[in-house]
């Protein structure tokens, strides 16, 4: 790895947009570590899913893929608008509004996820990846949102959170995908977008029953079974 | 054509600085208002002030030591160096220029703040001692920041120098689209609208002492001595402008030759971008609430994130 | 021949279908009636498979690996039908009642036939498609549809096993994805820009492929994969989800599932064999499964409650599979396809017999139960039975097959990785028969005042359905120790042939 002397040349305005497309995805990924509201949690990740969804514009605008228009599309309704609402609807039947932060507090949260981020970083830097449709560096950020997604489902102690962390789990994979495997069939691509959403309805079936049972969202009492 | 020796530009650069910096602040306080419905002060008021206050006699409290004395006069003389340093009036280097890079202009504006704070500190009063130990609290997480910032900028162009990485901003769109500028120019903002005592650190106008951090510190200085620590942090919050806007967001409209009008061109540009900064700072000012005082190590957190993201993002992505 | 293959995928969801309208009589008998055809078309296959690979409709696809693990999962399905049949009717007789209870009853055998036929048609589409992306989908139906099916209960413990259960494996097989698509990076530089991930091509291609993305996506599908497989250390939703499903569920779960999760490893296991050489894969799969054996056995020495020590049990045999594979030589590679036949029998009559038994005492702690044999005079002597199998004493399967993979590992001298097998297993087989000797031979239960307080519990069985299926496993047991028949060891060598890659 070379030090220090990185400036080869700035990367072109489409590697640059795109850098920056993926970059806001990382962003709206800490910034649900932030939030403490939960429905500030699922309008980051309609917001996350937004971005995702630009960038696959972007990429079959730049590299004319037409199949990545109908990918956007759909994810565009999947995951920006059909996911939120059945999770907004959850909450506005279970009447909480406030999750905290989780385990430990946000500036702690935020320092552990940068040394986390960064790891992912340096990791696919090492693995030396290129990819011809997008920069590395979206690789990076990708694989980046999965361990502060990661993250974000350990910290937090309510099934909203942790659900919504896996959520944007799926959307920095999707990230991941474009960067490398921007040429799948568009049936497999769809597939996984519906695969998505059967697991979705899973996840909302269970926070309900959980939500029943149990008459809140905190996951604080789910230690009974151990050993 | 009058073509101008390099040292006056030199000195130019300077007095601009210092000539200018209180209007900037008199201008935030009356735009400030303005979005208020009020009528606002005199935007020429803190030039008023300063005369006032230099009329007026300085009173010591006992015991405060030799930091007390020199503080003010330092700390504006270290906030009036880097003006020096960076580019103010011109695109190109000027001679003292290289006397220092910008991790040089960083550190002087850090010792700027540090003389304050311990001069704040000798003083034994509750909340000048309370203001001085926050603000360098923070100070622990925004330094760094400015350091990374300082990195990201010398990832980009291989060199420290301000002029350099104006020039390549100037150089193309991809410059300005590119991930790590924006992110670093997003965490400079952030630091200072720290540094500067802002919305959502804090009420820059306002006396709430428990939330003070910077207008705290100067709660016991008088007279001549108060004079020159206001138009130091005016000065400071200029120069802290001047670098974003030069260096980071909108490097044009400065001289590159040394024609008089050219110059003067450029002094004009650089008080119109600081006016249109100010402005910006006051709609948010006028937007948000402030911070309350645990949740600014949020803030701060953010700002250091950003500034991470920004040297890994161009360190292992060429972003 | 294609035909059976179709059907095989159509039929399970078709019953599916059938059983979200019709009765609980009806729905019992035609999910009997599909486990047991599923079983005698997966035999059906066996002999062409042995032969050539199959393929149908270009998404379907059926060679010697796939086999043995649709075997498996069918000859689970046949007798978990069976089992669910007493295992619900034991539930109504309580229930026959009031009209609510009856309804409640209906609510939820209807669910539970759903589910179930569901669940099992999810674990036979996933070794018959043809490509990593369908399989990923498949393993990820596999996940959501089981993930209600744990909840089905839905006690406190249920709902918390899950929740766990979805959240660590969605989780797992997010990573799983990353795999996936790693993959089709690598097979991009080889096979052009798009393709769809098919077997066939990608194993043609696998020596060109580039060697970091294959490395990074066989780690990955470990990692990924086997959470779902329950290596360690991502095992730990294992436990929760089996002891708190439904009995036939569990059985499903540990006996099937596991192992569909563990051929999806195997695939990348081929792949990555082919493109990297055998040394990298079969390092990373020994290092995950000696872990998991190690945790297993120990955890197995301090069981309290029998589900969830059959649960720690699987994860032991997986562990076991898993350094099987990594010994790579024809003779372990043939043991480990036998012992994912030999395991799914054993586990499913483990569980079916637990399962009796807390019928039969009302309550899941060892401490509670005693006395089994004499209570139980079938299910409590197959219990033994079936758990000295999972020891792997002879004269059973599991005998064997752990058998085979000692002697391959000693052939190929990985000898202090067969050292360290034989070890743990002693050590597991400690704690699993001490738990189930004290429950079925201990005359008085241990409560925990001290004072034995014997419920007046009548001899006999609770139903003939639930013994029936555990005297089928017990025969297919005895079956692959003493006798295997001649086409299931052509069958089962030549999957240990894909899995060599080829022939050097």
């Amino acid at each position: 790895m070379s030090v220090l002397a990185a400036a080869p040349g700035a990367p072109s305005v489409f590697d640059g947009f795109a850098n920056a497309v993926a970059l806001v995805v990382l962003l709206l990924e800490f910034g649900m570590l932030r939030a403490s509201l939960l429905r500030a949690q699922v309008r980051l990740y309609a917001g996350q899913s937004l971005a995702v969804s630009v960038l696959a514009v972007v990429v079959a605008v730049g590299h004319h893929v037409p199949e990545l228009y109908v990918l956007a599309a759909l994810s565009l309704a999947l995951k920006v608008v059909v996911v939120p609402l059945l999770v907004l609807r959850l909450l506005r039947d279970a009447d909480a509004e406030i999750a905290g932060s989780g385990a430990l507090g946000v500036a702690s949260e935020v320092l552990i996820s940068i040394v986390v981020a960064a790891f992912g970083f340096f990791a696919v830097g090492v693995l030396d990846i290129h990819s011809n449709v997008l920069p590395t560096a979206a690789l990076s950020l990708s694989i980046a949102v999965v361990l502060v997604a990661f993250i974000l489902m350990v910290v937090r102690r309510d099934v909203v959170s942790q659900a919504i962390g896996f959520f944007s789990l799926e959307n920095g994979a999707s990230l991941a995908s474009l960067v490398v495997a921007s040429g799948m069939p568009l049936i497999l691509e769809v597939a996984f977008l519906f695969d998505l959403l059967v697991a979705v309805v899973v996840f909302g079936v269970l926070m309900r029953t959980h939500q029943r049972r149990s008459q809140s969202l905190s996951t604080e009492h789910l230690d009974r079974l151990r050993g | 054509m009058i073509a101008l020796p390099l040292p006056l530009i030199q000195v130019l650069q300077v007095l601009t600085v210092a000539v200018a910096a209180p209007g900037v602040s008199g201008f935030i306080s009356w735009f400030e208002a303005r979005l208020q419905g009020r009528r606002g002060p005199r935007i020429v008021q803190p030039y008023f002030d300063l005369a006032k206050l230099f009329g007026k006699e300085t009173l010591v409290p006992e015991g405060a030591g030799v930091f007390f004395r020199i503080a003010p006069a330092a700390s504006l003389a270290c906030y009036l160096t880097v003006p020096m340093l960076i580019p103010v009036l011109t695109s190109y280097a000027l001679p003292l220029g290289y006397m220092g890079d910008i991790l040089g202009g960083g550190l002087i504006l850090a010792l700027g703040s540090f003389l304050v704070a311990t001069a704040a500190a000798e003083t034994g009063d509750a909340y000048a001692q309370l203001a001085s130990s926050r603000a360098k609290t923070f100070a622990a997480i925004t330094e760094p920041v400015m350091l990374l910032v300082v990195f990201t900028v010398a990832l980009i162009t291989t060199t420290d120098l301000p002029y350099v990485l104006g020039a390549t901003v100037r150089s193309g769109p991809q410059q300005i689209v590119r991930p790590a500028h924006l992110l670093a120019s997003a965490a400079l903002f952030m630091v200072i609208l720290f540094e500067t005592a802002r919305i959502p650190v804090e009420t820059h106008a306002g006396t709430t002492e428990f939330g003070m951090i910077e207008t705290g510190r100067t709660f016991e200085h008088s007279g001549p001595h108060l004079a020159l620590l206001h138009w130091g942090s005016a000065a400071k919050q200029m120069v802290l402008f001047v670098i974003l806007l030069n260096v980071f967001i909108a490097p044009w409209g400065m001289a590159s030759t040394t024609s008089l009008t050219a110059v003067v061109l450029a002094i004009g540009a650089i008080v119109a971008k600081s006016v249109l900064l100010g402005v910006v700072i006051a709609v948010l000012d006028n937007s948000y609430a402030k911070l309350r005082l645990f949740k600014i190590t949020e803030f701060v957190s953010a700002a250091l994130l950003l500034a991470v993201l920004a040297v890994f993002t161009l360190y292992l992505g060429g972003g | 021949m294609t035909i059976i293959l179709v059907l095989l995928v159509v039929v399970p969801l078709l019953t599916t279908i059938l059983c979200a309208v019709a009765s609980y009589r009806v729905s019992a008998a035609a999910t009997v009636v599909t486990g047991i055809a599923a079983f005698v078309g997966a035999i059906v296959l066996v002999p062409t498979v042995s032969a050539h690979t199959l393929t149908a409709i270009r998404y379907l696809r059926a060679d010697a690996l796939s086999v043995v693990f649709l075997l498996a999962t069918c000859f689970l399905y046949a007798v978990t039908a069976v089992y669910a049949v007493g295992y619900l009717q034991t539930a109504r007789d309580v229930s026959d009642g009031e009209e609510e209870r009856r309804a409640y009853f209906a609510q939820h055998s209807r669910r539970f036939f759903v589910g179930f036929n569901a669940f099992a048609w999810s674990m036979m589409c996933a070794p018959l498609v043809n490509g990593m992306a369908l399989l990923w989908i498949a393993v990820e139906i596999t996940t959501v549809i089981s993930a209600l099916l744990v909840a089905l209960d839905n006690t406190e413990g249920a709902t918390e096993a899950a929740w766990k259960y979805v959240l660590i494996a969605s989780s797992g097989l997010g990573i799983g994805l990353l795999a996936t698509i790693f993959m089709y990076f690598a097979g991009a530089q080889v096979l052009g820009q798009s393709y769809d991930l098919a077997f066939d091509p990608l194993l043609a291609a696998a020596a060109r492929l580039p060697d970091t993305p294959v490395r990074l996506a066989f780690v990955l599908a470990v990692v990924g994969y086997g959470t779902k497989v329950g290596l360690f250390p991502v095992h730990t939703w294992l436990p929760d989800a089996h002891a708190e499903a439904p009995t036939p569920v569990s059985a499903l779960l540990s006996g099937s599932l596991l192992a569909v999760s563990f051929y999806a490893i195997l695939r990348y296991y081929q792949i990555a064999t082919d493109a990297l050489g055998p040394r990298f894969p079969q390092t990373v799969l020994l290092v995950f499964g000696v872990l998991s054996l190690l945790l297993a056995a120990l955890y197995l020495l301090e069981q309290q409650d029998i589900k969830r020590m059959l649960a720690y049990s699987s994860v032991e045999h997986m562990g076991i599979l898993a350094i099987a594979v990594s010994f790579g030589s024809p003779m372990a590679l043939t043991g480990a396809m036998l012992h994912v036949l030999a395991h799914a029998a054993a586990k499913g009559n483990a569980f079916m017999g637990a399962g009796v038994l807390v019928r039969k005492f009302g309550t899941k702690e060892l401490d509670r139960m005693a006395d089994g044999v004499r209570l139980l005079p079938w299910s409590g002597p197959l219990l033994v039975a079936t758990v000295m199998s999972l020891c792997a004493m002879p004269p059973f399967g599991l005998f064997r097959s752990e058998f085979q993979i000692v002697a391959g590992g000693f052939s190929e001298r990985r000898n202090a990785g067969t050292a360290i097998l034989v070890v743990l297993v002693t050590v597991a087989f400690l704690g699993l028969s001490l738990a189930t000797t004290r429950i079925l031979f201990r005359v008085r239960p241990l409560s925990s005042d001290g004072r034995l307080e014997l419920p007046t519990l009548t001899v006999g069985e609770p139903s003939w359905w639930m013994v029936i299926p555990m005297v089928a496993g017990i025969l297919i047991l005895l079956l692959l120790g003493l006798m295997p028949p001649d086409q299931l060891l052509v069958l089962l060598s030549h999957a240990a042939d894909t899995l060599r890659g080829r022939p050097a």
